[in-house]
């Protein structure tokens, strides 16, 4: 409200300054428009705009009076931006029980609210995601709002959202989405807790935003049992996990401290080998001679064209003790920055791997 | 060129780099091999010693051993490709960085991988080749007119590297998971682990080299004049186009396997020229023997201290930060030919006499444009043409976006056309001059190492690294006189100087790059209505005091010594403009980022139309570069929607064919 009041003095001094015709007439104009917008809603500084624009045409009817209309016109720029100045915007609220229109910007938010059988109105990069993140799908009727980092306002606006849900990655954009709905970041990527209450606060919290509360909590319930379960099942004498993707045919990713595949591998009972640095999003860029494991070596998939079959005929891949040994497991793709669905979908592919390994490992000593 | 010591060789600079490099290597073997100390496999829990063995040589036989052959070949193959090129040219700033050729084997290696990825299967080799020969190609025909001067020639690579920068941001911008590799591809990693890149590099290299060897005679009677060598019965044309061809694929080879190496090219020749080696066929031995141990010792030192950095930073972009503090030193040390006189007189020529009428056209043109930006777009029931019902997005979200573009056009034109007069150069722009690409490097380091970035701080480091950019190039050139050509220069050390900050950033795949490339191709999105508004008022009162220095602009195009009998003094003129532009482009660059080409355009466009006098001239580009920025904006906000396209980028695009099809002609 400062900022207006202040656009409303600053324009009063104007008005009252200048004394020719034209000026008087912009002040006056000027006023009315602030008035109506410290009084109002944008509505009615609009309709009051649009009442100026009328005067002014006719204004601009008198030959002789044009040129000092001319001077009118940098201040019509002023009229126009005054009434956005301060916006503050009525955000359409929902009933206390009804699932609010909702987008997300974050993939993991995406994830998050299918989990909670919530479509989105409108999520971002809707084809990347379909590529990256595979599972759960998202319907035809989710409206694509382009890049992550910068949505499509305009076309968000026309969508009568309730609440838009992003992450701190994407936080410069929260002023400027705050115009259109109630906008809500929610940090899932917190190297300072754990991992597995991140994602279960999170989810929680989605939950209380879309009053799907009870849902979330038996989402929560529901992948913490399938975790728990398939621990039981797994040999606690598993060595240890080296978890990578491949970036090209010189490079991985090593998945260590802070990501969701360490997060994973730890809920089930096993270790992580990878006990190196890692950055913020617990991945490390290294090179294949890194991945020195007693245990097993674990890729997940896309492997990168550049990077298929390079390593058949490759010495020192041929000598990492895990290649060795036979023990490199296999994994479909799994968005490795995803919320609960891809955590336990993560899980239950590391178990068949690990069972079919341990069964194929089983079957070579008792020949 | 000059030599530092009379009596020096080029020995007395390799030495010390093999002592480092042998001193490194051993303690890097140290560490390797478990026979001499215990404690490097530590993480890998009980492997049993012979295993542990094994693995140990397999990873100094297939990764460390090939890596640092790599290294002495990559450097050698560019150290050889920059004598070849800085011998044709006879331009002592050639390089394969600098001219291009590196960039444009990016570009061809991203469209491979996105629209045909079994090209690469086939041979990155020739989509990088192929790649280089095209921008090499568009660098000769922009800087043809000029006879290939050292300054034209390298200016145009500046733009050409700027104009690839523009459009492999938009694909990365578009595409970021698809492109991790090539993010450190780009940033230039000699991570080995197998021979066979060095088997693949090694035969190239030796043939060029000999080729190379061959040439020698002919090429060193190059350094005479052309019309003196082509009477000793050489073909110059045909030995150019020979050599050239040779630098270019090696430089290709090298490349497409371990990616962008900055600056060792630019660097080993002119090195080791300083360091006393005078004839061609010393330094067609000396610059690869040097260029290699640069690089090895580079790569040793990285691997040294990887544990200690806070990121990976790879090897190639390393070079290039060592390699732009060079460049800077190196300026103020050259001794270049001036090409001044010709170009003064040919770009201030009037294609036909402007009118005021044209002035009035110019209006009409923006009054639609900023009509069609406001009332016009895409929404998801298709196109809306009429402003009912849309006040209210219009109000929000379009005048905030229009008033940026205009008023960002509006300053980059002016600090374009204001350069542009200043050096008699055609090719100057805000962009050239570096301080764009200062502000960047500021705001990147800023958003790189902030957790929580704010816009108030953001402009801030904005406004501070402008500032330093400005001292920087004051300080190297007031010694000259703010000569422009060197002026020129030092721009694109800066500029070189960004380059690869942006490749480390982008090759860590840090979730924040879509953000941080968004920005720096020039958008809008980011602007809220008090910044588009406090845009225009300042550009408007920039141009309202326009005819305070219309006279320095029409004087200084004539020359220094005129400019000097008629009364002005010429250095502190330069002083106040260049700080007037830095100024301008410091503040056009918050808003819109580093890779508007607006700067460069709109002044051309400008003079294309016939103003020719200062005071029209830069009213002209004003009005211009308010137009291109606006129907730019418009533009990427439709062409894609509901995904945006930055107007920066845009306006590269818009401007890019124009530029190649016009700037031929001044």
């Amino acid at each position: 409200m400062t900022s207006a009041m202040y656009n409303n003095n600053q324009l009063r001094l104007w008005s009252l300054k200048n004394t020719s015709h034209a000026n008087r007439l912009f002040g006056y104009m000027a006023l009315k428009v602030c008035t109506a917008k410290c009084h109002g809603s944008n509505f009615s500084a609009m309709l009051v705009f649009l009442d100026n624009l009328l005067l002014s045409v006719r204004y601009f009817g008198h030959p002789q009076a044009r040129v000092r209309g001319f001077l009118l016109l940098p201040f019509f720029f002023l009229t126009f931006v005054s009434l956005n100045v301060d916006a503050s915007v009525s955000i359409p609220s929902h009933s206390q029980n009804e699932t609010p229109r909702v987008a997300a910007i974050d993939w993991t938010l995406v994830e998050t609210l299918m989990s909670l059988g919530i479509v989105p109105v409108a999520a971002a990069q809707i084809r990347d995601y379909q590529a990256w993140v595979v599972e759960p799908s998202l319907p035809e009727q989710v409206v694509d709002i382009g890049l992550r980092a910068q949505p499509n306002r305009e076309l968000a606006a026309s969508l009568n959202l309730d609440l838009v849900l992003t992450s701190p990655l994407y936080g410069a954009i929260e002023p400027t989405l705050s115009q259109i709905a109630s906008v809500q970041t929610l940090t899932t990527y917190n190297p300072e807790n754990d991992f597995w209450q991140n994602l279960v606060e999170t989810t929680r919290r989605v939950g209380e935003l879309t009053n799907h509360s009870a849902e979330a909590e038996a989402v929560i319930e529901h992948h913490r049992r399938q975790i728990d379960q398939m621990k039981e099942k797994i040999a606690t004498d598993t060595p240890p996990l080296l978890v990578v993707q491949f970036i090209d045919d010189r490079h991985v990713r090593a998945y260590g401290k802070g990501s969701l595949y360490d997060m994973v591998i730890n809920r089930l009972g096993l270790q992580n080998a990878w006990k190196g640095e890692t950055n913020m999003w617990g991945y490390t860029t290294v090179g294949i001679e890194e991945l020195i494991t007693e245990g097993y070596l674990v890729i997940v998939d896309p492997v990168p064209m550049s990077a298929e079959g390079v390593f058949d005929n490759n010495r020192l891949w041929q000598a990492l003790p895990a290649v060795r040994h036979d023990r490199v497991l296999s994994l479909p793709a799994v968005w490795s920055f995803g919320a609960l669905p891809s955590a336990v979908r993560f899980a239950d592919e590391l178990y068949q791997a690990l069972t079919d390994q341990h069964a194929t490992e089983l079957g070579l000593k008792n020949l | 060129m000059i030599s530092l010591h009379r009596r020096a060789s080029p020995a007395y600079i390799c030495l010390p780099l093999v002592i480092i490099c042998v001193v490194i290597t051993f303690n890097l073997l140290k560490q390797t091999l478990p026979d001499v100390s215990q404690g490097a496999f530590d993480f890998s829990v009980g492997l049993s010693g012979p295993e542990a063995k094994a693995m140990s040589t397999a990873v100094f036989q297939f990764s460390v051993l090939p890596r640092m052959t790599i290294a002495l070949l990559v450097g050698a193959a560019l150290g050889l490709a920059g004598v070849l090129m800085q011998q044709v040219l006879r331009n002592p700033i050639a390089s394969p960085t600098t001219l291009g050729v590196a960039s444009g084997a990016q570009l061809g290696l991203l469209l491979a991988t996105l629209f045909a990825p079994r090209l690469l299967a086939f041979g990155s080799e020739w989509v990088a080749l192929a790649g280089g020969v095209i921008s090499l190609l568009i660098v000769f025909s922009l800087s043809w007119h000029r006879r290939l001067a050292p300054v034209a020639v390298v200016l145009a690579g500046l733009v050409v590297n700027l104009y690839i920068g523009a459009l492999s941001t938009v694909l990365i911008l578009f595409h970021q998971e698809e492109f991790r590799g090539l993010m450190i591809w780009a940033a230039g990693s000699l991570a080995q682990n197998s021979w066979s890149d060095t088997l693949h590099l090694l035969p190239r290299l030796v043939v060029v080299a000999i080729l190379a060897g061959l040439m020698a005679r002919p090429l060193g009677l190059l350094e005479l004049d052309e019309s003196s060598a082509s009477s000793l019965g050489i073909s110059v044309r045909k030995l150019r186009l020979m050599v050239l061809g040779l630098s270019v694929f090696i430089t290709a080879s090298a490349v497409s396997l371990v990616g962008i190496v900055g600056f060792v090219g630019l660097a080993a020749p002119v090195i080791v020229k300083l360091m006393g080696a005078r004839t061609l066929a010393q330094r067609l031995l000396w610059a690869p023997v040097f260029g290699g141990l640069l690089l090895l010792t580079t790569d040793l030192f990285l691997l040294q201290y990887s544990a200690q950095l806070p990121s990976m930073v790879p090897t190639g972009a390393m070079t290039g930060l060592l390699g732009a503090p060079l460049l800077l030193w190196l300026i103020p040390r050259l001794s270049l030919k001036s090409t001044a006189p010709s170009t003064s007189k040919t770009t201030l020529q009037t294609a036909r006499k402007p009118t005021s009428r044209m002035f009035l056209w110019l209006l009409v043109l923006l009054t639609t444009a900023s009509i069609l930006a406001l009332f016009v777009t895409q929404s998801i029931g298709g196109w809306v043409f009429n402003g009912t019902g849309q006040w209210e997005s219009i109000v929000t979200w379009r005048i905030p976006r229009v008033l940026a573009a205009a008023g960002a056009g509006v300053l980059l034109a002016l600090a374009g056309a204001t350069i542009q007069r200043m050096t008699g150069n055609p090719m100057a722009s805000p962009e050239v001059l570096g301080i764009s690409s200062g502000t960047a490097i500021g705001l990147i380091l800023t958003i790189y190492s902030s957790a929580n970035v704010t816009a108030p701080l953001l402009i801030l480091a904005g406004a501070t690294s402008a500032v330093i950019t400005l001292a920087v190039l004051i300080l190297l050139n007031r010694r000259t006189g703010f000569q422009s050509e060197r002026l020129l220069l030092t721009g694109i050390a800066i500029a070189a100087l960004f380059e690869p900050l942006r490749s480390i950033f982008l090759a860590n795949g840090d979730p924040r790059i879509q953000q941080v490339i968004a920005w720096m191709s020039g958008s809008t999105y980011y602007v809220d209505s008090s910044t588009g508004l406090s845009a225009l008022i300042f550009a408007v009162m920039m141009v309202a005091l326009i005819p305070l220095v219309t006279r320095w602009l029409d004087l200084l195009p004539l020359g220094r010594n005129v400019a000097l009998g008629l009364g002005l003094s010429v250095d502190r003129v330069r002083l106040i403009l260049l700080a007037l532009v830095a100024i301008l482009t410091a503040f056009a660059t918050l808003i819109v980022g580093p890779l508007s080409f607006a700067g460069l355009l709109a002044p051309h466009v400008a003079r294309m139309l016939g103003f020719s006098k200062a005071l029209p001239h830069l009213v002209g580009s004003a009005i211009v570069g308010a137009l291109l920025m606006i129907s730019a904006d418009w533009l990427g906000r439709q062409v894609l929607f509901p995904q945006e396209i930055p107007a920066g980028l845009v306006a590269a695009l818009l401007g890019g064919a124009y530029f190649m099809w016009g700037l031929r002609r001044y």
